[in-house]
């Protein structure tokens, strides 16, 4: 044997049996740590051609790039801490606290997650308090940026379902059917979260959730449904003066409120990773009973890993089924009251229009250039749909409506 | 793989697995994971990352030497780890060598 020089990996278990009975018992663990602590962070900075509007990658951020600042740091930058507890082998909990750009501009740091595991078996957990649902194949980390390819996940996609956290019951069982690992988790919980722009808290009640998540060798499968209520008052001021109007405005209050109206939100997602390359796509109905309205949205992205580099290609859009309403008929109203209700007519034209619908082709690369520390670059190409102002925010006067938008991104992640 | 990756905690019979990793860095760990399951140290990183911060589980233990190993895997009967070809004794049991 001269070739020796070829390291040979053998995977060993000791010689002792294993089913010896010794003093050891295979249920506890001694070297178990009690508490753990792991952080997570992106610096990062955007540029968008677009001036009289702001990009930003959650519509709970209240500015970003474009008008804002011309580079924003506030977009994609964060820093989160995570402590783990094992209280005994059985029982854990987490609290994960996150400093990000909040609602009002400030970056005191928040709660993310809360929760107290229960292990009843290593397959079958409950968790009680605060935790992410896993609606979308990257939920699970969407704001730890090292997990993921890309600057951030497809916000037409990710947009369909903003909150992250959520406060409740989390139930998880995990099977083995051959070489098939099947993950189903349903929860039934609530959520608070305060909006930006003095827009008041959104009110999630009732929130049934399910997700299925199937992984065979390099190969992960998930989809979900959700079920929730949602009120976000807002707009009530402006909808309740269609009132005045009659039964016709009155049907047109009743239709766009959202004062405790269903949510249902369908995914499904499928990612094929088998090392040197990736491929992921994702789907998303989410169907609001509201000014909200139905929104339909599907990405597809694909990488390649050679040496310490990732570049990876992304399509993605997102379009709403019915982004306009005829509104109050003028015919037969006097002069003052036709001025009124065309001006209705127009607020509520604009409000529909502001359900994204948009292109974006994403170009990028990952470097990781070093073991817990990633560099990332992404260019985006938006073409907003006609009349759409897609997931712009804090439109200026002089912004048009339809017309392309191209982000430039840089980011910075790390794990520790 | 899946004992390494955490997606499954027994083995095959049913008893409870404890998987020992060698140190990050290490050239063994590199091969290892390279060779069984195409991913790279930042793409392990990166899959441990993931868990962590759903709050679904920690990484397996870590050690800094073959002979940690090697100590660790002869006191505890469900220990499983890789090491060099070179340092196979009577003291380890071999369950795959690809």
């Amino acid at each position: 044997m001269n070739n020796c020089s070829a390291r040979i990996i053998v995977i060993v278990l000791s010689a002792i049996s294993v089913y010896a009975t010794g003093a050891y018992s295979a249920d506890q663990d001694a070297d178990t740590q009690i508490l753990s602590f792991s952080g997570f962070g992106t610096l990062g900075e955007v540029h968008s051609s677009q001036d009289k509007a702001d990009f930003t990658a959650s519509i709970f951020q209240p500015n970003g790039a474009g008008y804002t600042h011309s580079w924003s740091s506030d977009v994609d930058s964060l820093i989160g801490g995570q402590l783990s507890a094992n209280f005994a082998p059985k029982l854990s909990a987490v609290v994960q606290v996150i400093a990000e750009q909040n609602y009002d501009g400030s970056y005191t740091p928040h709660v993310e997650w809360a929760n107290i595991r229960y292990q009843f078996t290593p397959d079958f957990s409950i968790r009680l308090g605060r935790a992410e649902l896993p609606t979308f194949l990257f939920s699970d980390t969407r704001k730890v940026g090292y997990t993921y390819p890309w600057i951030r996940p497809p916000v037409e996609v990710y947009s369909l379902l903003p909150i992250t956290a959520s406060d409740g019951v989390h139930l998880s069982a995990r099977f083995h059917l051959g070489d098939v690992t099947d993950t189903l988790q349903g929860s039934y919980v609530q959520s608070d979260t305060q909006q930006p722009n003095n827009n008041g808290v959104a009110i999630a009640r009732d929130s049934f959730n399910l997700s299925n998540t199937a992984e065979y060798e390099s190969l992960t499968f998930r989809v979900s449904y959700q079920h929730a209520r949602l009120t976000i008052s807002a707009l009530d001021a402006f909808l309740d003066s269609f009132k005045t109007f009659g039964p016709q405005g009155v049907a047109i209050a009743d239709k766009y409120n959202s004062d405790n109206k269903p949510v249902v939100t369908e995914v499904a997602g499928v990612s094929y990773d088998p090392g040197r390359w990736f491929v992921t796509s994702e789907w998303g109905h989410a169907y609001f009973d509201s000014f909200l309205g139905a929104r339909t949205a599907w990405y597809v992205s694909g990488g390649y890993r050679a040496w310490k580099f990732t570049p990876y290609v992304t399509y993605s859009e997102g379009s709403a089924s019915s982004n306009s309403d005829r509104g109050l008929t003028l015919t037969g109203l006097s002069p003052p009251l036709r001025g009124l209700a065309t001006g209705l007519n127009a607020g509520l034209n604009s409000l529909l229009e502001s359900i994204p619908t948009q292109k974006t082709v994403s170009l990028g690369v990952r470097w990781d250039f070093l073991k817990n520390i990633d560099l990332k670059l992404q260019a985006d190409h938006t073409r907003l749909g006609a009349d759409s102002s897609g997931t712009l925010i804090n439109l200026q006067p002089g912004f048009l409506p339809g017309g392309t938008v191209n982000l430039f991104s840089a980011t910075i992640d790390l794990v520790f | 793989m899946d004992i390494f990756l955490g997606r499954r905690t027994r083995f095959p019979d049913g008893s409870s697995a404890v998987p020992i990793d060698q140190i990050e860095g290490s050239p063994i760990r590199e091969e290892f994971y390279t060779r069984l399951a195409e991913m790279s140290p930042a793409q392990i990183k990166a899959f441990w990352s993931k868990v962590i911060f759903t709050g679904r589980g920690q990484p397996p233990i870590t050690v800094a030497t073959a002979a940690e190993a090697k100590k660790l895997l002869s006191t505890n009967p469900n220990a499983i780890s890789y090491v060099d070809q070179t340092l196979v004794d009577s003291s380890l049991r071999v369950v795959l060598a690809p």
